[in-house]
């Protein structure tokens, strides 16, 4: 932890010894967040923390050139010190520089642009389908190419990644490469589908406990007023091309979210997942049902939030009928410090 | 508990009751270049409207565009056409970015009136921003290093210069970048060797436009589309303007309205 912040408190003087004379955004946010958990009557889970917090900078190193650096930091039972830090934005993202109209070369600690993820803004507390059921990283290290089709009728992404994420667990570590495909359609406003496609893997291609992922997301979404539904499926294959004795094993993720803006301030959610890990079992799998309330109590002069209060109630449910029920209360305050220098 | 719980979230939801947008407010909010049109225009129409209440602030074009895309703003204000990337957002969020062309605009590249240069071509004026030329005794003016004040790359003034200029190649990084056309122009005109650029409606006696390509920003020139830095000015609504913000956008481009943005130093679109 201490190493952590050191190297926190290094890359700070770094930037700040540069002379950037571009302009730069700086963000500082955080999630404070009360879970109450209930399982079979019991109370499971009852506590108060930071959940997540970020500092951000982006200098606009030139009219062309814009760079984003971003720290993680959160509340860690399984740290000694009860925190933890991760490196989660480290890239450059350079405009003009391919001869195609607004495409963007992207290069460093870079979004994975599958399925919802890249711009998931967290309208629920929990996390985006991806990321919840371990489908891809939010960030990774790479290098890829962005855009927007003409007249905003889409965008697209295709991508090179290490494949281990920003967490670096090192659970995938190998020597090969894993390729993202991302489209979106919007055929007339305010529907919008699109796919992604991601080809990953773990160990190198020639160790016998090789595994290959082939991962699928399909989304949708139709907004009408204050009114929008976002509905995604998820895939993954996952097989053992070295190992003849197992077998292929694919798990799904079916996820709905309704919205409705009831004015400037409020706006409530609701989101039913249905997730099942090996398409191949039954009743091994858990649906999650979601209600809330978000409420914005201050927004900057773009309206992005700058003070906001969501409450969550969650209710997971197994397919197992020996498995208790969760029931989950989230309220969660997230403020945002921003300032451009 | 459960039972508890959504009966909070209920509540919550019943207290939420839409604040329904009153017929006779308008909320007119972006563009720094637009601004005083937007604010002179709402005062007139005020003054024949009393029971009408238009409240106008800046930003910035982002601003202006990303107010209609977040459904804050009636009337979003941009000195440039809306990016493909705000098109995407809005055709994503169910939002059809409609632009009405309320002036017509010329950017007028200024000097500090003590400097003797009359005149430079879109060449050169590119090389300067590009950080290539850097004393004005290069083109033929006084011995004084070239002070290059920019806007921010947020502003709409920025975008149409970068596009139109320097074909979107890199403004040199010593650049000041400011946020408004105010304060380029008080800059220019508090800095002997400064130069910049603004809207034709910021023009004043205490900074010199300068020819470029040999043609004065001027109405006639910026009208027959002569000056080579010139731009439309705009209004985007949520689709085609209904209600009150039809019969704003209506009054500004009809005779009196024009004759309100040429009062502002801008070119009538008619």
């Amino acid at each position: 932890m201490k190493r952590s912040f050191l190297i926190v408190i290094l890359v700070m003087i770094v930037i700040t010894s540069t002379n950037i004379k571009a302009e730069t955004k700086l963000n500082m946010e955080l999630w404070n967040r009360w879970t109450y958990q209930q399982v079979d009557g019991d109370v499971t889970k009852n506590e108060m923390a930071v959940k997540r917090g970020y500092f951000r900078l982006e200098p606009q190193l030139t009219s062309n050139v814009k760079g984003r650096f971003n720290v993680d930091f959160f509340s860690n039972d399984g740290s000694p010190d009860g925190a933890g830090l991760k490196l989660k934005y480290a890239y450059l993202d350079f405009n003009n520089l391919l001869p195609i109209n607004d495409a963007t070369l992207t290069v460093g600690l870079m979004k994975t642009y599958f399925g919802t993820i890249y711009d998931w803004s967290y309208p629920t507390i929990d996390k985006d389908p991806s990321d919840k059921y371990n489908f891809v990283s939010s960030t990774d290290y790479g290098m890829g190419v962005s855009g927007y089709l003409p007249q905003g009728y889409g965008s697209y992404a295709v991508a090179v990644y290490n494949g281990e994420g920003y967490k670096k667990t090192g659970g995938d570590i190998n020597t090969d490469m894993n390729y993202l495909a991302n489209l979106r359609v919007s055929p007339i406003t305010g529907l919008t589908v699109g796919g992604s496609y991601m080809f990953k893997s773990k160990n190198d291609s020639d160790a016998s406990d090789r595994e290959e992922y082939n991962m699928i997301a399909g989304m949708g979404k139709f907004a009408f007023g204050a009114a929008s539904i976002t509905a995604q499926y998820l895939t993954k294959t996952t097989s053992y091309p070295n190992d003849n004795s197992l077998d292929d094993v694919s798990d799904s993720v079916i996820s709905l979210m309704p919205m409705y803006k009831l004015n400037n301030k409020f706006e409530l959610v609701a989101r039913y997942d249905i997730y099942d890990p090996n398409t191949d079992v039954d009743d091994d799998g858990y649906n999650t049902a979601i209600g809330g309330v978000n409420y914005y109590l201050a927004r900057d002069s773009k309206n992005s939030p700058k003070l906001m209060l969501q409450a969550n109630y969650q209710l997971k449910s197994y397919e197992d009928d020996n498995s208790d029920d969760e029931s989950t209360l989230m309220v969660q305050l997230r403020w945002i410090f921003s300032e451009e220098i | 508990m459960k039972f508890k719980i959504l009966a909070i979230l209920t509540v919550l939801a019943v207290l939420a009751v839409p604040a329904f947008a009153q017929d006779n407010r308008l909320t007119v909010a972006g563009s720094t270049t637009v601004l005083p049109i937007a604010q002179a225009a709402a005062e007139a129409y005020m003054d024949m409207h009393p029971e009408i209440n238009i409240s106008v602030r800046g930003g910035g074009s982002s601003v202006g565009i990303a107010s209609i895309i977040a459904g804050t703003a009636d009337i979003g204000n941009a000195s440039r056409h809306a990016k493909t990337k705000e098109l995407a957002t809005a055709r994503e969020n169910g939002i059809n970015l409609y632009e009405n062309v309320v002036a017509n605009d010329g950017i007028a590249v200024v000097v500090n009136p003590s400097n003797s240069i009359n005149g430079l071509t879109t060449a050169q004026l590119k090389s300067i921003y590009a950080g290539e030329v850097q004393n004005w005794k290069e083109l033929g003016g006084p011995n004084k290093p070239i002070v290059i004040i920019s806007r921010d790359t947020s502003s709409g003034t920025f975008e149409v210069f970068n596009n139109l200029v320097m074909s979107d190649s890199p403004v040199a990084a010593g650049a000041l970048k400011l946020a408004s056309n105010n304060a380029v122009a008080t800059t220019v005109s508090n800095t002997p060797g400064a130069i910049g650029y603004v809207g034709l409606g910021y023009l004043n006696a205490s900074i010199k436009a300068i020819t470029i390509d040999n043609v004065m920003p001027t109405k006639k020139t910026i009208q027959n589309k002569e000056y080579p830095i010139a731009r439309t000015l705009h209004m985007y609504t949520n689709g085609k303007p209904t209600g009150l913000a039809k019969k704003f956008i209506d009054f500004i481009v009809s005779a009196k309205g024009q004759e309100i943005v040429e009062g502002q130093g801008f070119v009538s679109i008619n």
